[in-house]
């Protein structure tokens, strides 16, 4: 029985493994010192601990674990083991929700989920064809957990695929076999055997459900086919995927369910596997779920810990308040993180292991960690009102802001007032300049932001006009994005410079606003839409008119600009009939400027706001600063991966060449224009600017 | 058909039409044999190309008059591919090199060593070097300029340089003083009136004198502008009325709006309509320079004596900022701003004072 319980430890580690690490030295070294020499007192032990680390630190940790792990399988009774078991499973895992209730994520997403669900678990009877939902979200904001749950509530299974390892497919798909097994030259998959096994899972998973459908247990009846887990080849040629899913969507009989955790950077999954085309044409129904609110994973948390403190009966220390406050805010809705690091947290706070830990991770790190806990504490009072976004717990997930949010920090810029004596007060001559605190780091916003200081200037410039009513603050703060631009010019200090520019961007900006200058002044400007900057499309235009204008009008002997200025304009008004009609239509096009009061040919587009958070109704979600001035609850994020990456792609074409109307039809278009009208698919709002 | 431009071009230097003494200066120093290189320097459509292509005629016969142009490429050290145009008789090469951005130290010196090398063939019937033409020589990059400087004296033997600038305060001195330079003015007024006349005679039209006069006051006395504008007028017209209306270009009419626009409000929603005109004027290839130009020149004669004086001063520290920074609509849109500001306090003042 023994043996029996060992192999089924070592194969929960091996399962963690992810966690395993940072824990399992750690549990197996103190589980056994605390419960093998129970009789030593405390301070004696982590003496000699250290004594022997001291000694003899290359072989003796190996193998002491070894040897604590038999002594430890063989010597306990199976009371003390099981909570020994329990210590050494990620918590994550032991306290996964088991309802409703325990989820941490909103009431109204798990209704939208389960009404889906229940819609097409029905609906399978009718026999429709498959159905595809696509929950998207951070990392680590349950949603496999509430698929779980629901699974659960509505008595269905989860079938869920993952990836093969693809030495044993490979092998199968040998060349041998395929030059004298006759079949397999039918088989379309030979060079991604696992994009095959994927479309033969899907298969068998229907038909699966389908033979079960007569089967006697009513639990089984219903099926859910859940993937998290995507063939790598999807990501290099989507439409795979996308020909898998339309088969799946007309013979497919239960519901299918992907889970795509949406990221900062990198590829975007959902965006490049579920383009909005192919969402639309399958009829996938998209669910994006929000970070975790800190409310719910306070609850979270602190149940975890009362059902552990009673559990573990003192050998857990039991974190206060506002750690566990600590841990919300450093885990930035990320529930698996903030319990992961709770679980360590009451580790290391243990007396015991506070030595050993010492000791073997180095002084740095821990020192550091004791000490921002201490002066987190003590600003306590300060960070109820702040809601600081430091990160520091260990564990801690880096912050990131996306894109809107950190543009919505610098303009609404939130200040907060002095506590009456302390303000400091600028001379009678200064006093237009008089600021209340900031809120906000803006180097930190910027940061952040994941994007290029130029960049987040760019987006700044786009937007700032709309949050300024003083033509003055105006003048001032246009002056520091010429001035941030300016600080860039010379090559050769740039990279330096590059930082200070985009500080100077930010903080002009920020103390410019004089309507915006005190906690009080700031009376709500309502929401604004921000957009992408227009300025990366023009100036790429701007430079391949000019090129094209040299190359068309090559024959004219003329220096660019007396080119541009002078002859293309001309040549417009007159009826010259001897050019051709590339040129024809570089003239209509770039000779002619439509005297139009409002140009049609700039079409603002907004910047989605990737990030839900602001935008559902969330009651409980008192967090970020800036949530309470974006009550935005109007535009749902209508492109929510186009918040532009513009340093993967700067070209991203911000307004489209209008067809005007007074252009002859029959006349063909410059070829950049058209390439560029095949590029533009999100045009979203017209610009109007009265 | 080609344009009037074009089509009325003089061919030699003796048909020029203006600045006839230094025609005939240029004459003598072809025929005198020891032919240096040149610096052809002037402001815009005063006639520097057409004199040079003059010039080279005098030097070659009418085989210069022989166009081809050719599409080369050439690498870079560091394996950098240029593309970039020129335009070549058998006897000259003109090549604009500031084309090629920041690798133009390359172009010219690549392009220069081709051509030098390259001995002409009879050199016994015609000259013993070829004549390299280089345009917008004041764009240049130092690092180029210097190279160039270089070059000339390395392949003087077979090679000249002809170098076409509008201003020579771009040009580094060292070139500067291995040159002839020569200046080529713009042309009075009366000048241009005749050119008009005579290029309207030849169509067969008649033009009127006061029309002409107009145009040729309209286009600044460049000579390009005028003949466009004569025969957009043409177009537009004819017979010609002396009272016409001269068209101008769309983007000056869009400039002129935009100044308007400027003047009649000043407020962040206003700015940013102006911000979307000048994106508009920059997606019509009008440079950033010439647009800030342009709109200080309306602006100005828009505001009040006292305020002139620090609108030029403004344009002049917006538009150096222009030139160094690499985002043109930052430096547009506070020139634009801080006029707003100056200006609205101006009539804020002058309101105040018109009340009391």
């Amino acid at each position: 029985m023994s043996k029996l319980s060992l192999g089924r430890k070592t194969s929960t580690v091996k399962l963690n493994s992810w966690v395993e690490p940072s824990f399992g030295d750690l549990l197996g070294g103190s589980a056994v010192k605390s419960l093998g020499l129970k009789k030593v007192s405390r301070s004696n032990e982590s003496l000699s601990k250290a004594r022997s680390f001291a000694e003899d630190p290359s072989e003796k940790k190996p193998k002491k674990r070894k040897a604590d792990s038999h002594v430890l399988a063989h010597q306990f009774p199976s009371s003390s083991k099981t909570s020994l078991e329990d210590r050494d499973e990620p918590w994550v895992d032991t306290h996964a929700p088991n309802s409703q209730a325990e989820l941490a994520v909103h009431k109204k997403k798990v209704e939208e989920v389960e009404n889906w669900l229940r819609i097409h678990l029905d609906l399978k009877r009718a026999n429709q064809g498959g159905a595809i939902l696509l929950l998207t979200g951070p990392s680590g904001c349950g949603k496999t957990a509430t698929v779980q749950v629901l699974a659960q509530d509505l008595g269905c299974q989860i079938q869920e695929w993952s990836n093969p390892s693809t030495t044993s497919d490979y092998r199968a798909d040998d060349a041998y076999t395929r030059v004298f097994d006759p079949d397999s030259r039918f088989n379309s998959f030979h060079g991604s055997s696992q994009t095959g096994a994927f479309q033969e899972f899907l298969l068998r998973a229907n038909k699966y459900s389908r033979l079960q459908m007569s089967g006697d247990s009513q639990s089984t009846e219903h099926k859910i086919i859940l993937i998290e887990d995507f063939p790598n080849q999807f990501y290099r040629q989507p439409s795979c995927l996308h020909d898998i899913l339309r088969r799946f969507v007309r013979t497919g009989r239960c519901p299918l369910v992907f889970i795509v955790s949406d990221s900062l950077s990198g590829d975007r999954g959902s965006r490049l596997l579920f383009p909005k085309d192919v969402q639309e044409e399958l009829g996938i129904h998209n669910i994006s779920f929000n970070p975790v609110a800190p409310t719910s994973m306070m609850k979270v948390l602190s149940r975890i810990v009362t059902l552990e403190a009673g559990k573990g009966s003192g050998r857990i220390a039991v974190p206060d308040r506002a750690s566990l406050e600590l841990l919300c805010s450093g885990s930035a809705g990320d529930i698996r993180s903030a319990i992961n690091s709770l679980q360590f947290s009451t580790l290391t706070d243990h007396s015991l292991e506070k030595g050993l830990w010492a000791g073997k991770k180095g002084k740095p790190a821990s020192s550091s960690r004791k000490g921002s806990v201490k002066g987190r504490r003590k600003s306590k009072v300060h960070r109820a009102t702040e809601m600081t976004e430091d990160s520091q717990a260990i564990g801690g997930k880096d912050a990131s802001l996306f894109l809107f949010r950190a543009l919505g920090k610098i303009l609404y810029c939130k200040r907060e007032a002095y506590e009456g004596s302390e303000t400091p007060k600028l001379p009678s001559h200064l006093s237009e300049h008089q600021r209340d605190k900031l809120l906000i780091d803006p180097e930190l916003v910027v940061e952040r932001s994941h994007m290029s200081g130029e960049f987040f200037s760019l987006y700044l410039h786009q937007n700032y006009l709309d949050f300024f009513s003083d033509i003055e603050d105006v003048t001032r703060a246009s002056e520091y994005l010429s001035a941030a631009d300016f600080l860039t010019a010379d090559w050769t200090s740039r990279a330096t410079m590059l930082e200070y520019g985009s500080s100077v961007a930010t903080r002009g900006l920020i103390h410019s606003n004089s309507a915006r200058s005190s906690a009080t002044s700031q009376s709500s400007v309502g929401f604004k839409p921000l957009h992408k900057p227009h300025w990366l499309h023009i100036n790429k235009t701007y430079r391949e008119n000019c090129l094209t204008a040299q190359s068309l009008f090559v024959s004219f002997c003329l220096p660019p600009v007396s080119l541009l200025t002078e002859l293309v304009p001309y040549l417009a008004q007159l009826n010259n009939p001897m050019r051709n009609q590339a040129q024809i239509a570089f003239i209509q096009d770039v000779g002619h400027l439509s005297l139009r009061r409002f140009p049609g040919r700039l079409k603002l587009e907004v910047l989605g706001d990737k990030d839900p958070g602001g935008l559902d109704l969330d009651s409980e979600d008192e967090d970020s600063s800036n949530l309470a001035t974006n009550p935005s609850t109007s535009t749902t994020a209508e492109e929510p991966a186009e918040q532009a990456e513009p340093s993967v792609e700067p070209t991203n074409p911000s307004s489209s060449q209008e067809v005007g109307g007074d252009f002859p039809a029959s006349q063909p278009r410059p070829s950049n224009t058209e390439a560029l009208l095949e590029e533009e698919d999100l045009i979203i709002e017209e610009y109007d600017s009265d | 058909m080609s344009l009037w431009v074009d089509k009325y071009r003089p061919t030699t230097l003796a048909k020029l039409d203006y600045h006839k003494e230094q025609a005939n200066q240029l004459k003598n120093l072809v025929q005198c044999g020891d032919f240096p290189h040149l610096l052809v320097y002037g402001p815009s459509g005063a006639g520097k190309k057409t004199r040079i292509m003059c010039l080279l005629r005098e030097l070659y016969g009418a085989g210069v008059e022989k166009l081809r142009i050719e599409h080369q490429s050439i690498t870079a050290p560091s394996k950098k591919k240029i593309e970039i145009n020129t335009i070549a008789s058998n006897y000259h090469l003109e090549v604009n090199p500031s084309d090629a951005g920041n690798s133009d130290r390359v172009v010219i010196q690549e392009l220069i060593k081709t051509v030098a090398q390259s001995q002409q063939i009879q050199s016994s019937t015609q000259r013993e070097f070829k004549v390299v033409l280089l345009t917008e020589v004041d764009r240049l990059t130092k690092d180029a300029q210097h190279a160039l400087r270089r070059t000339m004296e390395k392949y003087t033997a077979t090679c000249r340089l002809i170098l076409c600038c509008n201003s020579t305060s771009k040009v580094i001195s060292p070139i500067r003083s291995r040159c002839l330079a020569v200046r080529v003015p713009l042309p009075s007024v009366e000048e241009v009136c005749n050119v008009l006349s005579s290029v309207c005679r030849k169509e067969g039209l008649l033009l009127p004198g006061e029309l002409a006069k107009q145009i040729a006051e309209k286009s600044g006395r460049n000579l390009r502008k005028a003949l466009l504008m004569c025969e957009a007028c043409r177009v537009q017209q004819y017979p010609f009325s002396a009272d016409q209306d001269i068209p101008e270009t769309d983007w000056e009419v869009y400039l002129r709006e935009t100044a308007h626009a400027i003047v009649s409000q000043q407020s962040p929603q206003r700015l940013l309509e102006v911000r979307a005109r000048l994106y508009e004027l920059l997606t019509h290839c009008i440079p950033p320079e010439i647009i800030i130009k342009g709109l200080v020149t309306e602006l100005l004669s828009n505001c009040d004596g006292h305020l002139k004086p620090e609108v030029a001063q403004l344009a002049a520290h917006y538009e150096h900022r222009l030139q160094l920074g690499s985002k043109a609509i930052y430096h547009l849109e506070a020139f634009v701003a801080k006029f707003m500001a100056i200006y609205k306090k101006f009539m804020e003042d002058g309101l105040d004072g018109f009340m009391f």
